[in-house]
């Protein structure tokens, strides 16, 4: 087994992420806008109730917001478009053709999707939101540096096994476009899946205390929320050790379930138009 | 046949087509309600965990969250084709087909597509406005009217920027993702009381984008609570008019547009 066609199929797919410059700018601004209107309504409910004991500072809750706001492109938010196009016009023939273990193939290809796409907005945001955003003055609501070198180093470590579980759950979209037949429905079900439960909508300390530890203990919490916590040094209940299990644990899980649902997926299709 | 007879064939054929899958058309259905009762829970989380938004209890900031969510879904259910002007029209140059037909553009990218699938956010919003009217305390008679009039002032204006956003694409010729800004962060925006922004963002969302006319100050005028900043309550009672002001604004730019139309394609 080799591994060179799965990397023509990742640096194909990420080529195609880099292509749209300006696509990137605009979600540039679309990313600051969402971020500023978060901050300033975080801003108010803390400042009007400042004996409450949150979870978070308010400090944290904006770093948060700006990590999740930058990412947002490698959340998991539907299939990937080539494929769910691909299904429902029975091109989807030639990939079932083709001589590679179609789970990777699939996957270095989705990961790079994300990859092309959340990278280089990540970069952007970042530099606008921390080191800029200081410079005009703007100290309280910028982006924090990481809390320190240890943290910076475990958050680099699991924001790779995030973008993983990220991609895995990509491919389990794919495999509910193959078998529904058009990408629409992963769309309308993956992306407010991803954005409530990966921390994106609201920080997911911040949520009431019975479903906090649920929240963390689910797979949307790998890709960013976790790697986001250690970023910032805040507490994980069972320390790094657990914060890197659970994201281990579900790249396992999503990688072995996913590969026998879509063996089983595959072996029962008909295919349209083909 | 005049222009409303044909509207409503274009959109009877639209509705059958949206069977066609009804699979798919279940699923978005479903994930449509799901998105926006989970953009609820979180703020009913922050409610939980705060006390308040900044001082507003749970039913104003439900009144708000309400009425900008079942206005976005009427503009939604109309404005498909505006929406993907860019590409499905500009890009692949059939804009040209439209120009040939004898009748307005924009009835006939109204009739593009009559979308069902905002009947989820339709549906939840209007259960959480029901909600917020039950919880306040003050509900004022002047409701009954301002409702309806508040909810049409906030489709004519988001209807007005998926227009201006389809008269973009004349200039940048594929759509892009940046205007999601008026639209979908218009409705997250407008789901806050206004008085939690910074000033700049307060002129900018009554003045130049009217979302807090078509929202907050008739949700004010609704609920009797008087506002903090100082406007004066009547002010909402009119203030849904320049929903209809803004509408307006982006026809003329539409028809600016259409008039210096040079095609991309075949």
């Amino acid at each position: 087994m080799t591994i060179r066609p799965y990397v023509t199929s990742f640096v194909l797919q990420w080529k195609i992420g880099l292509r749209y410059r300006l696509a990137v700018l605009a979600g540039l601004v679309a990313q600051m806008w969402f971020g500023a209107i978060s901050l300033m309504a975080y801003a108010a409910v803390y400042h009007h109730a400042p004996d409450v004991n949150a979870p978070m500072t308010l400090r944290q809750a904006m770093t948060y917001t700006w990590i999740q706001q930058s990412f947002f492109t490698l959340l998991p938010l539907g299939c990937l478009p080539a494929i769910g196009e691909a299904a429902k016009s029975g091109a989807i023939v030639y990939d079932l053709l083709r001589p590679v273990d179609l789970w990777n193939w699939w996957l270095s290809a989705s990961l790079a999707r994300l990859l092309g796409n959340a990278v280089p907005r990540a970069l952007l945001l970042a530099l606008v939101a921390g080191p800029l955003a200081a410079l005009v003055g703007l100290n309280g609501w910028s982006l924090a540096p990481p809390a320190s070198f240890e943290a910076a180093l475990l958050a680099l470590v699991s924001f790779i096994l995030g973008a993983f579980i990220s991609a895995s759950i990509v491919m389990w979209w794919n495999i509910v476009a193959a078998r529904t037949l058009s990408p629409l429905g992963t769309y309308a079900v993956g992306t407010p899946l991803a954005v409530l439960l990966s921390g994106m909508l609201l920080p997911l300390p911040l949520y009431p205390d019975w479903a906090r530890d649920l929240l963390l203990l689910q797979p949307f919490a790998g890709i960013s929320d976790i790697p986001i916590r250690l970023y910032m040094g805040m507490p994980i209940p069972g320390g790094v050790v657990t914060a890197l299990g659970i994201q281990c644990f579900w790249l396992l899980a999503l990688t072995m379930i996913g590969r026998f649902w879509m063996n089983r997926t595959i072996s029962r299709m008909e295919l349209q138009g083909a | 046949m005049n222009a409303f007879t044909l509207y409503r064939r274009m959109a009877g054929a639209s509705i059958k087509a949206q069977l066609r899958y009804p699979g798919t058309f279940a699923l978005q259905l479903v994930g449509n309600f799901v998105t926006t009762l989970l953009s609820f829970f979180g703020i009913w989380s922050l409610f939980h965990r705060f006390g308040s938004i900044a001082g507003w209890d749970i039913g104003a900031v439900a009144v708000l969250y309400g009425l900008v969510n079942v206005s976005f879904s009427v503009a939604e259910t109309l404005g498909r084709g505006f929406d993907v002007f860019g590409s499905e029209y500009v890009k692949t140059g059939s804009f040209d087909r439209l120009l040939l037909r004898p009748r307005s553009t924009l009835v006939l990218l109204l009739g593009h597509e009559l979308r069902l699938r905002p009947i989820g956010r339709f549906l939840q919003g209007a259960f959480v406005l029901g909600a917020g009217f039950w919880l306040s305390p003050h509900v004022s008679w002047n409701t009954v009217w301002l409702l309806p009039w508040a909810v049409t002032g906030g489709a004519v204006m988001f209807l007005g920027i998926l227009i201006g956003q389809a008269a973009l694409c004349f200039i940048t010729v594929e759509g892009l993702e940046v205007v999601n800004v008026l639209t979908y962060g218009g409705v997250e925006a407008g789901q806050y009381p206004l008085t939690m922004f910074a000033r700049w963002l307060r002129r900018f969302l009554t003045w130049a984008l009217p979302l807090s006319a078509v929202c907050y100050y008739p949700a004010l005028a609704m609920l009797n609570h008087p506002d903090p900043l100082g406007m004066p309550l009547w002010f909402g009672l009119l203030s849904p008019a320049m929903g209809f002001v803004f509408l307006a604004l982006m026809v003329l730019w539409w028809r600016r547009g259409v008039a210096g139309y040079v095609s991309s394609g075949s």
